[in-house]
């Protein structure tokens, strides 16, 4: 492998103590949790955060817009004009503004794909179908190569490869949350659309949607109290225990009277429940309390219901929005306080799924621009006001304001001499690029592709050195997830079917 | 277990099938197939109305604390569902929620007991007794009994700082009957017969069956016992037990539900008041049709009356004399039945509007029960067809669909279909003209290649019911629904005897269901081949 490392990061894993150095900063542990027991260096997190949607509009190109009626030729593509520090932020990063020496933005990446062939047979190598929206999705997710358009990954996704790093070393492998709950579409249901994190080839890992049961799960595994509450407290732990053990002893009862395939199925449902026993024991040793968790229940916000028409450029309602900001606040919170408080150091959060049909009326109107259509439509038609540069970036924007908010409790997380954030590898990424469609192979500045694609990575971990603006020549957008996982410890130089980091993100 | 990813992945746009009805229906009848089955996991719905059933609660606790399920078109997808820890963390919160509930609200009707004090086994004993066969849908043995009354414990033990009493362990118990597979999977263990994977059902599996079937919930305690009382192998049995749960409210409700999923409007995309008084007016046909006069079913389809509030008879400009909800005809004109209805015509509706393209779709998938395959990768369906002369009408747009052979080929058995129902938009309303464009006249003709053309939503009925399409697809739909997947190729035969049988009983719904419910297969199972 070839991942550069800085000084710094060098002599950490070196694993001697250099005086002079943050090393000693890093000894040390503001919280009380695991690390001052191990006396290990800190823990390395990475989180994934994923938008569904492309980063242009069809047939504008990339200076092109227009915003409230009135036709515009102004920046506001997702990718800044200048490369390395310093540059100018473009719309959808203005909520980055205060973090901008926190993140690096890459850009110019691409999935690659067969420009002669669209046969399935002729995918190459970490390629994509040429189906763009079931086709790309899974060599974008697992760098492995696609061979139809049905949103299925081939491989093992970042998240779970960290989640194998450090199962052994935290309660919870990984965090797998979903933000859009439902697909808004009559007569039409997700088919894969709501997976990015699989386990393996065709292993999809159902996301958690509701914000309540992913805090109590959490946070509510261990209840807390007055030193008179113990008591019952203990009383109930013991009995939710009791419960769990009836519940996974009728395993063998049951397994011995079925057949194979009703077998697989009940074993799967007994695996889970007893995986939750072991996470509720490891979390209630885990040292919660000490960490100073929230302890107000998240709302889960009402589920919308269909779109008036797929695909409408005049959605005037806010009809097929279920809270989905709302639900990413609830999510993140969580993924901040989980890392925090080393309850696992491997989290993915789905804000919108593949080609979404999140209604995008209410989330532009609170940001002073209302777009009559859903997030899939944006990119293609927005609505007859607004569309082109401007809308894809508004609601790009919106996606990232939620990827700040988590950035940002990061921030203002003390960890050792420094903040959570220097020990975290958090990336952002959105479905598609804007370019030559990958379905045609022939028509430019269409959203369905996967040329131009662009990736934010903010932290420190394991060497990253934020703060600038990449422009690759066509780097696979796993190359930067694989220099996420690495820095956040993982050892290997590939990603599925890519091999290589992205070695600017760890250069000054 | 096979994988069986659905064909109708594709959102917009076109596809065409090879087949045409004839080819799925018109095989050689072959021997009966059993149908595969697998453990088939509680749909929300389901679990939440068991739950209620069973402890009286009605805060639809799955459905607040589950994942959503997927509709494909139908929720009950075996399928789809795989266990997650999203799933498993839900379940175990969902059960201290229903069992704290229970305990606060129910408390002495749920126990059915009155104990003596925390250790009153015999009481408990009792309770699990009665509770468990109700959750588990059979009788507990006692080993199982005492594994559950070990909870009691709690209810006994001296703890400073803890209230703890025999309600303490009832809630325990709760608890874990919520969580566990029996309860929450449909297991089927039944006893070998001479046919390989096939297994005869015993009496509890085959009133499982008809209670998730009928009634969209678990078995209750009146059901039990006659399951208790065997003899449902026995047809005749089975179908009288199925006439009388028929007669259920329980019932309606879930041939509602069949509906809106089959035919789509499940989630409405209109404002609340308008939704609901759409869904008002569907119901009322079902229930005229397939429950209070239990007409021939195809006039859920070709009725010439509707029953419609104040709201909605603004909407469709039908006339509602004295005000108050009633059936009004429709007279002249293009309606008939509950495809005129503005909750099945909101649907597949496409860029804000009625989409001649996806109303075809509906018409192929659902009512045809037709394949239509995904549009090959290098067609543009997100963006609305463009007219070669500069026209923003629908109908010179869509011709662009027309143009090449490859479009023509797909598009020309779904288009002309939608364009037949082009005068009524998405919320049912007659309309001479596109919305927005005076000058676009609809001219509102249609035509189902190969059988005729139509205008509007009563000669569309008509067409499908005397090309026997829609009988055929009913049928198939129903049985999609009742054994919780999409049908094989090889399972069709099945469907074609029993639509035969549906229309020799002059279409009677409930008739249908009966004799799907009377057949052999309905208690047997089949394991699926590893």
């Amino acid at each position: 492998m070839s991942i550069r490392l800085n000084r710094r990061a060098f002599l950490r894993s070196s694993g001697g103590l250099m005086l002079g150095l943050p090393l000693l900063d890093i000894m040390l542990n503001n919280n009380g949790t695991a690390f001052a027991q191990t006396g290990g260096a800190l823990p390395k997190r990475y989180a994934f955060v994923f938008a569904g949607q492309s980063i242009g509009g069809d047939n504008w190109a990339k200076n092109q817009q227009r915003i409230n009626g009135a036709n515009v030729t102004a920046e506001h593509f997702v990718e800044p004009a200048a490369t390395g520090a310093g540059y100018a932020l473009t719309t959808p990063l203005q909520p980055l503004a205060a973090l901008q020496s926190d993140f690096s933005v890459v850009s110019r990446l691409r999935i690659p794909y067969n420009t002669t062939s669209s046969a399935s047979a002729d995918v190459p190598a970490g390629g994509a179908y040429r189906d763009f929206h079931g086709g790309a999705a899974g060599p974008f997710l697992s760098g492995m190569r696609s061979n139809a358009a049905n949103f299925r990954a081939r491989g093992k996704t970042p998240d779970q490869h960290i989640a194998d790093l450090y199962r052994a070393e935290t309660p919870i492998d990984t965090l797998t949350y979903r933000c859009q709950p439902v697909f808004y579409i009559s007569g039409y249901d997700f088919s894969g659309r709501q997976y990015i994190s699989y386990r393996g080839d065709n292993q999809p890992v159902g996301a958690q949607t509701q914000p309540s049961v992913a805090f109590n799960a959490m946070i509510g595994a261990v209840p807390t109290g007055d030193p008179g509450e113990n008591a019952a407290i203990a009383f109930n732990n013991r009995a939710r225990k009791s419960v769990l053990d009836l519940v996974a002893d009728r395993r063998q009862r049951l397994l011995t009277r079925v057949g194979l395939a009703d077998r697989r199925r009940l074993e799967a449902h007994f695996d889970e429940v007893v995986a939750l026993e072991k996470r509720i024991a490891d979390l209630s040793t885990s040292g919660i309390d000490a960490c100073e968790p929230p302890r107000t229940v998240p709302t889960d916000p009402p589920i919308g219901g269909d779109n008036a028409g797929s695909g409408s450029g005049t959605i005037g309602t806010n009809t097929g929005y279920s809270g989905e900001e709302e639900r990413a606040t609830a999510f993140a919170d969580l993924i901040h306080f989980a890392f925090k408080c080393d309850l696992t150091r491997s989290a993915s959060l789905q804000l919108t799924t593949f080609q979404s049909h999140m209604n995008v009326f209410g989330i532009t109107t609170s940001l002073g621009y209302p777009i009559r259509a859903d997030l899939h439509e944006v990119g293609h038609n927005g609505d007859d006001d607004t569309r082109g540069q401007f809308a894809v970036s508004l609601v790009l924007q919106w996606h990232i304001a939620r990827y700040a908010y988590l950035l940002n409790k990061l921030k203002e997380t003390d960890e050792g001499g420094g903040k959570l954030i220097d020990n975290c590898a958090i990336v952002f990424a959105p479905e598609g690029g804007h370019g030559r469609q990958l379905n045609d192979g022939v028509t430019d500045n269409q959203t369905h592709s996967t040329e131009n694609m662009v990736a934010l990575v903010a932290g420190r971990a394991g060497g990253l050195m934020p703060g600038k603006h990449i422009r690759t020549s066509g780097a696979h957008p796993a190359q930067v997830f694989l220099s996420a996982m690495q820095a956040a410890g993982y050892t290997g130089n590939t990603l599925g079917e890519v091999t290589g980091n992205i070695p600017e993100l760890f250069t000054t | 277990m096979r994988s069986r990813f659905p064909m109708l992945v594709v959102l917009a746009g076109f596809a065409c099938s090879d087949g045409t009805i004839g080819d799925t229906l018109g095989a050689p009848v072959a021997a009966p197939i059993v149908f595969e089955s697998v453990a088939r996991r509680l749909s929300l719905v389901e679990l939440d109305r068991t739950i209620e059933a069973l402890v009286g609660d009605t805060t639809s606790p799955a459905t607040r604390f589950l994942t959503p399920d997927l509709f494909t078109p139908y929720d009950n997808d075996y399928v789809q569902q795989q266990p997650s820890r999203a799933l498993i963390e839900a379940l175990d919160q969902m059960a201290a929620d229903v069992a704290a509930r229970a305990m606060t609200d129910h408390r002495d009707a749920i126990v059915g007991c009155t104990p003596t004090g925390a250790g009153d086994t015999v009481c408990m004993r009792d309770f699990i007794a009665r509770f468990g066969k109700r959750a588990l849908r059979r009788p507990l043995s006692t080993d199982e009994i005492d594994d559950y009354a070990a909870l009691q414990s709690y209810a006994t033990e001296s703890v400073s700082g803890v209230t703890n009493d025999f309600y303490t362990g009832v809630a325990l118990v709760i608890r874990a009957m919520l969580q566990d597979p029996e309860m929450l999977y449909r297991v089927e263990v039944g006893v070998p017969t001479d046919k390989p994977r096939v297994t005869q059902l015993g009496d509890h599996e085959i009133m499982t069956r008809l209670a998730f079937l009928l009634w969209g919930e678990a078995p209750d305690d009146a059901l039990l016992a006659i399951a208790d009382a065997g003899g449902l192998a026995n047809a005749q049995t089975r179908r009288s037990v199925a006439s009388g749960m028929l007669a259920d409210s329980r019932a309606r409700a879930q041939v509602q539900r069949f509906h809106s999923m089959w035919l789509g409007y499940r989630a409405i995309p209109h404002p609340p008041a308008l939704a609901q008084a759409f869904a008002r007016e569907t119901t009322a046909l079902i229930d005229d049709v397939v429950f209070d006069n239990a007409r021939d079913y195809r006039e859920l389809f070709t009725s010439s009356r509707t029953f419609i509030d104040a709201t909605l008879a603004t909407n469709y400009a039908l006339p509602l004399p004295g005000g108050t909800p009633a059936w009004v005809e429709y007279g002249a004109g293009g309606r008939a039945g509950i495809l005129s209805h503005g909750s099945v015509l909101s649907t597949f509706g496409k860029f804000s509007d009625t989409s001649p393209t996806q109303r075809g779709i509906f018409v192929r998938t659902r009512l045809f029960c037709e394949e239509v395959l995904p549009p090959p990768p290098d067609a543009n369906v997100d963006a609305p067809p463009s007219s070669t002369d500069g026209s923003p009408c629908k109908a010179n747009r869509y011709a662009q669909h027309r143009e090449s052979a490859s479009c023509a080929a797909c598009h020309g058995r779904l288009d002309p279909i939608g364009f037949g129902l082009e005068n009524y938009d998405m919320a049912g309303r007659y309309r001479t003209h596109d919305d927005g464009y005076e000058e676009c006249t609809i001219d509102g003709r249609g035509e189902i290649i190969g059988i005729g053309s139509f205008s509007g939503p009563k000669e569309l009925a008509d067409m499908l019911i005397s090309s026997h399409t829609l009988d055929a697809c009913v049928t198939q739909q129903m049985y999609s629904f009742a054994i919780g997947r999409p049908l094989t190729g090889d399972e069709l035969p099945q469907v074609e005897r029993a639509t035969q049988r549906f229309a020799a009983s002059g279409y009677d719904f409930r008739g249908m269901l009966l004799d799907f419910v009377s057949d052999d297969l309905f208690a047997q199972k089949r394991e699926p081949a590893q």
